[in-house]
């Protein structure tokens, strides 16, 4: 669809007169030596990326096969001699050893403790009271006639 | 030959080299030099109907031909310079007015006075149309933002709705679609302020 398409179709809907400002804007002239004012600032801009003083020499450049496994090779061998150096040392750390904690002894005059303990102050609790068993009633021998107790003797004996 | 006299054989080039560096940079020249004589007058439109401001229009094709001059290695794939130029641009603006405040409506009167043609007008008449020119930038501003800018860049005679959807990165249906619904959006907008007044 070409511009005079589209006027075509503003036209129909009736919406054309707004349009008018803009291809008024689109149809400015531009000032006066913009083009030489751009060329003059691509001139000053350096080029960026571009400029290398010295270019790599042939033998040194990354084309040829033997530069590139070579740079291959120092850069696994300085992978494998970092990690190893980082093992090794890992390795020397000795385990940790059990602290002793050496005792003190008061050498300077002061008041010692002689030796005490101090054992926390704690509520007496309460007292289990174990019951006993009742001692089982020795079995009289049966020749022996049987005393003659009132029963309630009798009762309080075996209570106890 | 050892492998010392390889190593430094080298430098031996590098005249070479910058010889032919020169000479590509010389042809790189020339044809940046085409496309800014060919196209600055078109993309400083372009800038224009974004920035309204001639400074502000005029910065933003400056950076956009210093981005061609960054990717200048490229220009030889480019199909269509014009429509690649032309989206070079359209993103600077719209990256520069994201970040601008909004522009006041009598910045465009009296913008719209100073710049548009305004030959046999009296000088009401020229106000008067001036400000008419500021209603309808100010109504293409409310504007949501993929109609404006359909609308926007189909008021230029060297785009056709292909190389707008090209420029936009959408298709041409799309840019039927969403120039109707400016039209009409616009047309609503433009009615409703004819009715405050």
């Amino acid at each position: 669809m070409s511009s005079s398409e589209q006027n075509s179709i503003a036209g129909a809907s009736g919406s054309g007169e707004f349009e008018e400002t803009l291809r008024q804007i689109a149809r400015l002239a531009p000032p006066e030596g913009l083009e030489d004012r751009v060329l003059a600032t691509l001139r000053t801009t350096p080029a960026s990326g571009r400029a290398r003083v010295l270019a790599w020499p042939v033998a040194l450049r990354l084309d040829s096969a033997w530069v590139r496994s070579a740079a291959a090779a120092a850069i696994v061998a300085v992978v494998i001699g970092g990690s190893w150096g980082v093992y090794s040392r890992v390795q020397s750390i000795q385990p940790t050893r059990a602290i002793t904690v050496p005792l003190h002894l008061s050498t300077q005059g002061g008041f010692s403790s002689a030796g005490a303990m101090r054992t926390p102050q704690t509520l007496n609790g309460p007292m289990v009271v174990h019951p006993v068993p009742a001692a089982p009633l020795e079995a009289k021998p049966a020749d022996k006639p049987a005393l003659k107790m009132p029963l309630k003797a009798v009762k309080s004996a075996a209570a106890k | 030959m050892s492998a010392a006299q390889a190593v430094f054989s080298g430098w031996m080039e590098i005249e070479d080299k910058t010889v032919r560096d020169e000479a590509r940079q010389h042809e790189e020249e020339a044809a940046l030099a085409g496309l800014v004589s060919q196209y600055s007058g078109t993309l400083y439109r372009v800038a224009y109907s974004v920035m309204r401001n001639a400074a502000d229009a005029e910065d933003a094709v400056q950076e956009a031909f210093l981005r061609v001059l960054r990717h200048r290695d490229t220009l030889d794939e480019v199909r269509d310079h014009r429509v690649w130029l032309i989206r070079i641009v359209w993103n600077v603006v719209l990256d520069r007015k994201r970040r601008m405040k909004t522009r006041p409506e009598t910045d465009d009167v009296a913008e719209m006075a100073r710049v548009l043609p305004a030959d046999g007008l009296s000088a009401e008449e020229r106000a008067a149309a001036a400000q008419h020119h500021a209603h309808v930038l100010a109504c293409v501003e409310k504007l949501p933002t993929k109609e404006r800018e359909v609308l926007m860049l189909s008021a230029f005679d060297e785009l056709t709705s292909v190389e707008t959807a090209a420029v936009l990165g959408i298709t041409e249906s799309s840019v039927r679609s969403r120039l109707f619904r400016a039209r009409n959006l616009m047309a609503g907008l433009l009615e409703h302020r004819r009715s405050l007044r």
